[in-house]
């Protein structure tokens, strides 16, 4: 028996599929529950977050760029 | 700053917002990095400890450095327990501004009823607008500085060194500028700002250029700023010597003549404006020194230092000019503005006497507005012509300035614009406002070469037929000559923000002319080009504040959205997947926006609007267009085809929405349309995003209580397309529009008849993406240039030669092909364009039958002369 701690992750639909093309580089979900959520390694989550911030922002405009 | 409201209660609100944040950015990442300009007792070797360290380190630095200023304000006592709060906010909020904390500047006691801020470091002022005084001080400021950025509540002006040449030139005086400043700002003028203003205006109009007898002359009343220039290697070189003079004096001589006189001047329609000319007063005597006439060697004056002296008594009088090379304008010119001594170019029409005058007015019964009126007093200021450029909104007819100042010039006149459409519209707007006769105006493009008759007239031709340097036809090598060959009085530069410099320095020095004026809409370039056309034509003269004329009912009053469509999960997973050119097709095509336009379509139609919908993808239109049944215009509509549709539009009740591509963004005028959907746009075209708003700032209806026009952007949420579309807003949000977020439509989901409303039938719309060829998802491939017109004005990519179809092969059984299969041919996605009446539309009774009794009396009066003959 072997366990893995996860967390739940409730995002929408949009961010779902980002979610899902970064878990084709690296794996960290563990299951795809729904449109809105996921379950993923716990130990993932800060670096997820951290990528997927960096992406969405890409589409921000800002003045200094 | 120009924040903007995010919709209460949006499920999104934990997501970054979109706008772009300049002031919070700082609060989140400068702090970090330059903690010790805030906090002054901060060691100085900070900027040398390892970054991460640096943070906590500051941070322990800036909490010891509070603890002992709050010491400080206790100790002194004397403080009121108000004064002792406040001062400990400020040292709480200071370090968020860093470099830009200027609570060290001194706030006089009336502060509160004065309306500037004014920064000690870059000119920037900063005006309350909610202020009362506010108007008056509007005016002053948008004399002096260049406006940035005119929100509802606070207005950003910027004091530049052309701002203050042109307020020189309408006669303001250094002193007063300083003094009414002052008077304004609720801090005293900073030292800097007090230094740069008298700097800049002092060295303002001593150069002046002028054309005479076809030949550029830097002309100045000091000859000391002349040889200041000429030992400039640029200007040096630029110089013309001319062939008279002795060739052992000549390097050091000028050319001495008298100053222009100047006079009254009345521009037409408008009520005797009245003259701000400055009293220079020009006496004729002269006052000592050698004569300037007489013999030939006094006539050009030898400028040793040692004579000099003697000069300034006459410097009033006399000016010195020296001929520089026609081709090298530019260079001089631009040098000059480098040197600090920029070139004024004003042209004293009414004295010209070289060249004929040109017998133009308006029309008795065309009245200009306010503003345009006040536009023309600054380029007429001192009545002379002073070269420029007048910044209008769309539709608030800028056609009507150019047109004026050439009735208030009477020289021979040349209007350039971008496209052979708007040379024809130009010529049509001379005839429908002015006197002018046919055989006064000619027309030069591709396909019409003319010229007028007599000894002055008005010329209408594109920027790219006179800058041309291929080969030309016969004809218009001929039409070419003509035109270097004369002296202009005037020329009228259209759209000028659109030209590239390149060909633009290739029509100013190619075409001689006295005065020019520039107009746009939009002063923004993409790629900041902007400056270029400060030395090129002259500094901008006017621009009008947009929220003003939209809340005196020249222009319509534009409610601006944004609408944030999600993408559905089966797009954004293609999207991800995708590369860049297929990502816009399917950020365009997503049907959640599909239903949004159909939503806002229907709702505008209901309350009895006039839709515009605007595609630059053509793909992505026709789609809309045939699922929405609507009618539709994009490049490939034939012309028969385009006319009947805009008819139908206009006058027909049942026809209140059509889909437009490129071809729309300028040369479709549609004063009836009241509401306009994007769904999708040319990236980060801030110019495109204000020509559409355009379409609807002329509507008919904007005089109409409560009225309101609105502009709805289309966005899919997550997508490139967030980036584009703020990027697209923020020159409409600098004229002070504000654009509202809506995040969900209410009553979307309820809406009967939704397009693409179950999974399947999204999948279905998916796949026949996917299948698209790459090259659909090119943005306004249907818009050809046609000869003469400039690349970017119809912002197409496609200026090639039109190529034609290539054929298509498929492979079929002959039965098939044949129908022999019991296979019969319907089209289930029709076009509503092809639905459309094939013949005109019937005419009302009265007219059909008074167009009859005509025909039969016609008809009559022939055959009675032909009995006569007999």
């Amino acid at each position: 028996m072997r366990a893995i701690k996860g967390i739940l992750f409730t995002c929408d639909p949009a961010v779902k599929q980002i979610l899902l093309s970064m878990n084709e580089k690296s794996s960290f979900i563990i299951e795809d529950l729904d449109d809105h959520h996921l379950v993923i390694k716990a130990d993932e989550e800060y670096r997820v977050r951290r990528e997927l911030e960096v992406e969405l922002e890409k589409n921000t405009y800002s003045m200094e760029s | 700053m120009s924040g903007k409201r995010i919709a209460d209660g949006s499920p999104e609100s934990s997501y970054p917002t979109k706008r772009a944040r300049p002031d919070d950015d700082r609060t989140e990442y400068l702090d970090i990095n330059d903690e010790d300009d805030a906090i002054p007792p901060s060691p100085p070797d900070t900027s040398l400890v390892f970054r991460g360290a640096t943070i906590n380190f500051s941070a322990l630095t800036r909490k010891l450095a509070e603890a002992r200023r709050t010491k400080d304000s206790k100790g002194s006592e004397n403080l009121s327990a108000l004064e002792v709060h406040r001062r400990q906010q400020d040292n709480l909020v200071s370090h968020i501004f860093m470099d830009q904390d200027f609570s060290w500047l001194h706030l006089k006691p009336d502060h509160a009823s004065r309306p500037l801020w004014i920064s000690p470091e870059d000119g920037h002022i900063i005006l309350e607008a909610f202020s009362p005084i506010a108007e008056q001080a509007q005016d002053f400021l948008t004399a002096i500085s260049e406006p940035v950025s005119r929100p509802a509540f606070i207005h950003e002006y910027k004091l530049t060194s052309y701002s203050l040449y042109a307020a020189v030139s309408v006669g303001l005086q250094t002193e007063d500028i300083i003094e009414v400043l002052n008077r304004l700002s609720k801090v005293p003028v900073p030292d800097s700002i007090t230094s740069f203003i008298r700097e800049r205006t002092l060295s303002y109009g001593k150069v002046k250029l002028v054309l005479k007898h076809n030949k550029y002359f830097v002309e100045s009343s000091h000859p000391e700023t002349l040889q200041l220039l000429l030992k400039d290697r640029v200007i040096r070189e630029a110089r013309l010597f001319s062939v008279q003079a002795d060739s052992s004096i000549k390097s050091a001589t000028f050319t001495t003549s008298k100053a222009p006189v100047r006079g009254n001047l009345v521009i037409p329609g408008t009520k005797e404006v009245e003259k701000k000319g400055d009293a220079i007063t020009n006496k004729f005597g002269i006052a000592g020194g050698p004569t300037p006439h007489g013999a030939s060697d006094a006539e050009l004056f030898t400028s040793v230092v040692g004579v000099d002296a003697d000069e300034i008594d006459e410097d009033d009088e006399n000016v010195h000019a020296f001929e520089i090379h026609d081709a090298k304008i530019d260079d001089v010119k631009k040098r000059c503005n480098e040197l600090e001594y920029p070139m004024l170019e004003e042209y004293d029409f009414r004295n010209d006497t070289v060249n004929a005058n040109l017998d133009i007015d308006l029309k008795p019964a065309t009245v200009i507005r306010p503003y345009q009126e006040t536009s023309l007093s600054k380029m007429f200021g001192n009545g002379r012509a002073r070269s420029g450029i007048i910044v209008l909104p769309c539709g608030a007819g800028k056609t009507l300035v150019g047109i004026t100042a050439a009735c208030t010039i009477k020289k021979s006149c040349l209007v350039l614009c971008t496209s052979s459409v708007s040379v024809m519209q130009w010529k049509q707007q001379f005839m429908q406002w002015s006197n002018v006769t046919d055989r006064q105006i000619a027309v030069f493009t591709a396909d019409q070469k003319e010229k007028f008759a007599g000894d002055s007239g008005i010329v209408v031709s594109t920027y790219s037929m006179v800058a041309n340097t291929h080969n030309r036809s016969h004809e218009s090598k001929k039409m070419m000559e003509f035109l270097t060959s004369r002296e202009w009085g005037f020329i009228l530069l259209d759209e000028v923000h659109v030209v590239p410099a390149v060909m633009f320095r290739r029509v100013v020095t190619t075409i001689k002319a006295h005065s020019k004026l520039g107009l746009t809409a939009t002063l923004v370039r993409e790629d900041d080009k902007i400056s270029d056309l400060n030395y090129m034509i002259g500094p901008k003269l006017y621009e009008a504040n947009w929220m003003d004329l939209a809340a005196k009912g020249h222009i319509a009053n534009v409610q601006c959205a944004e609408v944030w469509c999600p993408m559905t999960p089966e797009f954004y997973r293609e999207y991800l997947r995708e590369q860049s050119r297929k990502r816009m097709l399917l950020y365009c095509m997503n049907p959640n926006k599909f239903q949004a336009c159909q939503f806002l379509v229907k709702y505008h139609e209901g309350r009895g609007d006039k839709v515009i919908v605007f595609s630059d993808n053509v793909f992505a239109l026709e789609a809309y267009a045939k699922r929405l049944h609507k009618l539709y215009i994009h490049g490939g509509t034939s012309q028969v085809e385009r006319m009947r549709i805009l008819q139908h539009f206009q006058h027909s009740p049942e026809v209140n929405t059509i889909f437009l591509s490129k071809v729309g963004d300028t040369s479709i005028d549609l004063p009836e349309a009241t509401c306009l959907i994007q769904i999708s746009s040319h990236f980060g075209s801030r110019r495109q995003e204000a020509q559409r708003l355009g379409r609807i700032l002329r509507a008919k209806r904007r005089n109409d209580e409560g009225f309101n026009a609105f502009f709805y952007s289309l966005v899919s949420k997550d997508t490139q397309e967030m980036y584009y579309s703020t990027k697209r807003q923020q020159f409409l949000i600098d004229q002070g529009y504000a654009f509202k977020v809506i995040t969900h439509l209410d009553g979307l989901e309820d809406l009967p008849d939704l397009v693409y409303k179950t999974r399947d039938e999204q999948i279905e719309l998916i796949s026949s993406v996917l299948l698209a060829n790459e090259s659909e998802a090119d943005l306004g491939s249907d818009v050809r240039a046609a000869e003469g017109d400039l690349a970017g004005t119809v912002t197409s990519k496609d200026f090639g030669p039109t190529r034609f179809p290539t054929a298509h092969r498929t492979t079929g059984s002959l039965t098939a092909l044949s129908g022999a299969q019991h296979m019969s041919y319907v089209e289930q996605n029709k076009s509503a364009n092809k639905k459309l009446a094939r013949e005109a539309a019937p005419r009302h009774k009265l007219f059909a039958k008074r167009e009859k009794e005509k025909a039969a009396a016609k008809k009559e009066a022939k055959e009675a002369r032909a009995r006569a003959q007999d």
